[in-house]
């Protein structure tokens, strides 16, 4: 009989089909539509770029794992995943040393450097397209001078839509029509402006897989809809340009560095919602999302405390 | 339609594979050529044998007995000759001292003396109930006159009967409600006079209808015992939540069921107490299910306490396929076994014989923070972080998170894709909890 190959593990002995390479590959598999719309519309320059940062991706973990003495777990996905994220929030006409550095910063330093997946506090994907944001005039200025960069880096992100919501109005456009922001007209200047249409696509499937909750992604872009309105802004306009779908969906549900709570969760996402709009409208019209998603990461450790579930009867039945 | 089930909040959907052996009637297991009886069975003191080797026992004798208040007696399960008296392994591993019994090649049958149940006191129920040496079969194994016996201060109103069987493959309860439904309306009688219960509920899954309706006709004519009907989720039949479930009353934190004028008692011990009552049968053998993919024939087995598992694996056609994991108990809270030496006890309701496509042993890594384990915790605790206090040994921490409050359902690791075994944590961390407050 065989029963010497009985295993003996402490219970429970069963297990939901669930692990993190299915779940990240439920991500990648989210992320398609987006993907396939950013490959026909940008075509060989979105391929090369997401080739790139997964290539990057997948390097820089290899790498910091290696100096770091721990074991490789690329067979997680979620190198990939952030690569495949770094390459659709920056612009498509970026350099590619832009990129590189933007992805080796997200998953060798927002990652790895701070303790491997589960353990950073800032979403990876977005602290290196920060990082490149921020630094971008630096590096353009110095790589300029060097004669690397092509003239114009900047530039590429200053006429999108997202303009449109500062000032109010188009001085070259006519106003773009919700459908059309839908699928992608006009253009934004980041491979994921092809359109909400796609990247909600793939978040519905997130939500059918159970991947992500929806508090989140609901409670931002509800925040961004009113609060727009409230300030005299078209809320409708504000949710479907830029990167607010892919950030509510994709980025701030990201499961490490979002608070746990339902509770957490709502008020995490408000934050974001309120931040987007304030940065859009009184500071910077791109870069908002990704800034405001890094501002809510800050804050998930103080509301995974202080929205801590109230333990089962707790409080005595009234 | 399953909205409007009553129910708690959290928990999860395991596979159940009841279809296994939910069709199988009540079977009466073989007589091994040797039972392993062991002296603590039960929460609480173990017993002092009352037999010495080379002793003649009969069937339903005590053989095991203890002064404590919270403990209960054991009995010899068949008529025989104490081999001996040793330590022996239990399911757990632990070494329990127990009784060897070699059985007489004739069995005689059980002869009790058949007693008019109608005008007991609370008193006589409970000294039965001790006497009888009932404890919950559900596998906490808790002794049933210390749950019979609720502070003055806090009178119970409603006894519950767990019929929700949430564990997973587990079909004893369920065949118990189906072929002895008169059985256990007595036995829910009693429990009610024994604690001055007004009304009693029979909670039960929705996955078990025949046995609902089976118990609904057997209580036609008792207006204060009705049936309820429970949506089919994990760990429904936990005290706290079945109680919630039914009441909609909340046992706080470190409190129990009494503290809301609640008692809840599982289907084999109730029909085990009106045994008792009705002709002094002492809990000597007990229903067990041998199931899961890994044995031939499932089915469930009339079986006396101290059988091994191997006896069991043997009556259910033994192991086909690669059996990967033998679990005593349910595949959710049970016990994995090195191999089939372990005896049934009187919380056994199981053997579930598990194949490799059901195991799935992922190596643990660090917690992604998904909060799958927070959604699912039926406590409402959040088990991540009572993992990671346990790891850096913060036991205030661990406290705080609410370690104590677990009780150990195995919903979170069910959940977990990081495979963090949160359950193991737990232990851990109650146990340092509980050595620090000794200090
Ligand atoms: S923490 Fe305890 S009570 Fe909560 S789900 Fe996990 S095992 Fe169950
Ligand atoms: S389910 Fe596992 S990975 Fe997810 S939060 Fe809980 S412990 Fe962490």
């Amino acid at each position: 009989m065989a029963t010497n190959k009985l295993i003996v593990t402490p219970p429970p002995h069963l297990r939901a089909k669930e692990n993190i390479p299915i779940s990240m590959r439920d991500v990648l598999i989210a992320l398609s539509p987006a993907v396939v719309a950013a490959l026909v519309v940008f075509t060989w320059n979105a391929l090369f770029n997401i080739a790139l940062c997964t290539v990057v991706a997948i390097l820089s973990e290899l790498l910091m794992r290696k100096l770091m003495k721990r074991k490789p777990t690329l067979n997680d996905y979620s190198a990939v995943v952030t690569g495949v994220l770094v390459a659709m929030v920056m612009p498509a006409k970026i350099h590619w040393v832009m990129l590189v550095i933007a992805t080796f910063v997200a998953v060798g330093i927002a990652k790895e450097l701070m303790g491997g997946l589960g353990r950073n506090l800032f979403n990876p994907a977005l602290f290196g397209f920060v990082f490149v944001w921020l630094c971008s005039g630096f590096i353009a200025s110095w790589a300029g001078n060097l004669g690397i960069l092509p003239a114009g880096f900047d530039g590429a992100v200053a006429a999108t839509p997202l303009a449109y919501l500062k000032h109010g109005t188009f001085s070259s456009m006519p106003h773009p029509s919700y459908l059309g922001l839908l699928f992608g007209h006009p253009r934004g200047g980041a491979l994921v402006e092809v359109g909400s249409f796609w990247v909600l696509l793939g978040a519905a499937y997130l939500l059918y897989r159970g991947v992500i909750r929806a508090a989140i992604p609901t409670a931002i872009v509800l925040t961004v809809l009113l609060l727009s309105y409230i300030l005299g802004k078209d809320g409708v306009y504000a949710i479907l340009a830029g990167g607010v779908m892919l950030g509510a969906f994709f980025m701030a549900t990201d499961w490490v560095t979002s608070p746990m709570t339902l509770f957490g969760q709502i008020v995490f996402g408000v934050i974001i919602g309120v931040c987007i709009v304030l940065i859009r409208t009184y500071g910077a019209p791109s870069g908002a999302v990704a800034f405001s998603i890094l501002i809510g990461n800050a804050f998930v450790p103080l509301l995974d405390k202080v929205f801590k579930p109230q333990r089962f009867g707790a409080v005595a039945a009234a | 339609m399953a909205a409007e089930l009553k129910t708690f909040k959290g928990g999860i959907h395991p596979p159940y594979n009841k279809e296994l052996s939910s069709g199988k009637a009540i079977a009466e297991a073989p007589i091994p050529d040797e039972l392993i009886i062991p002296l603590q069975q039960h929460i609480g003191a173990p017993c002092a044998p009352l037999v010495s080797p080379g002793d003649k026992v009969k069937v339903g004798q005590k053989i095991g007995e203890a002064e404590a208040f919270v403990s209960a007696p054991v009995h010899a399960s068949v008529s025989g000759t104490v081999k001996s008296i040793e330590e022996v392994a239990n399911f757990t591993g632990a070494m329990v001292k127990s009784v060897i019994i070699t059985p007489d090649p004739q069995q005689e049958a059980f002869s009790g003396t058949p007693r008019d149940t109608e005008n007991l006191s609370q008193e006589e129920l409970r000294g039965i109930a001790r006497e009888a040496g009932l404890v919950g079969m559900g596998g906490a194994a808790f002794p049933t006159h210390v749950k019979l016996t609720p502070p003055k201060e806090k009178p119970v109103d409603l006894v519950i009967i767990n019929g929700c069987e949430c564990e997973p493959f587990l079909t004893c309860d369920h065949r118990l409600m189906l072929e002895r439904p008169e059985d256990l309306v007595k036995g829910l009688k009693l429990l009610m006079r024994a604690v001055g219960a007004e009304k009693g509920i029979i909670g039960v899954e929705a996955n078990k209808m025949d046995a609902a309706d089976a118990l609904r006709s057997a209580s036609a004519s008792e207006p204060s015992v009705s049936v309820e009907i429970l949506e089919v989720k994990y760990p429904e039949g936990a005290e706290k939540m079945l109680i919630f479930a039914l009441t909609g009353r909340k046992v706080p934190p470190g409190k129990l069921p009494s503290e809301v004028g609640c008692l809840v008692q599982n289907v084999g011990t109730a029909i085990a107490l009106h045994e008792a009552a009705s002709t002094g049968k002492p809990l000597y053998e007990r229903v067990v299910t041998v199931t899961g993919p890994g044995v031939k024939n499932p089915g469930n087995f009339l079986t006396r306490i101290g059988t091994p598992i191997s006896t069991l694996i043997d009556a259910a056609g033994g192991f086909v396929g690669s059996p990967t994991k033998l679990i005593m108990g349910g595949p959710m809270t049970g016990w994995a076994q090195p191999d089939a030496g372990a005896a049934v006890v009187k919380g056994t309701s199981g053997v579930v014989v598990l194949t490799s496509d059901l195991v799935d042993l992922g190596e643990e890594s660090e917690c992604v923070r998904c909060s799958k384990c927070v959604d699912v915790c039926p406590m409402f605790l959040m088990p991540n972080f009572i993992v990671q206090a346990t790891k850096r040994a913060q036991w205030d921490k661990a406290e705080m998170w609410g370690a104590l409050d677990c009780f150990e359902c195995g919903c979170c690791s069910f959940t977990c894709p990081a495979y963090i075994p949160h359950v193991d944590y737990v232990r851990k961390a109650k146990a340092e909890i509980a050595a620090l407050k000794k200090k």
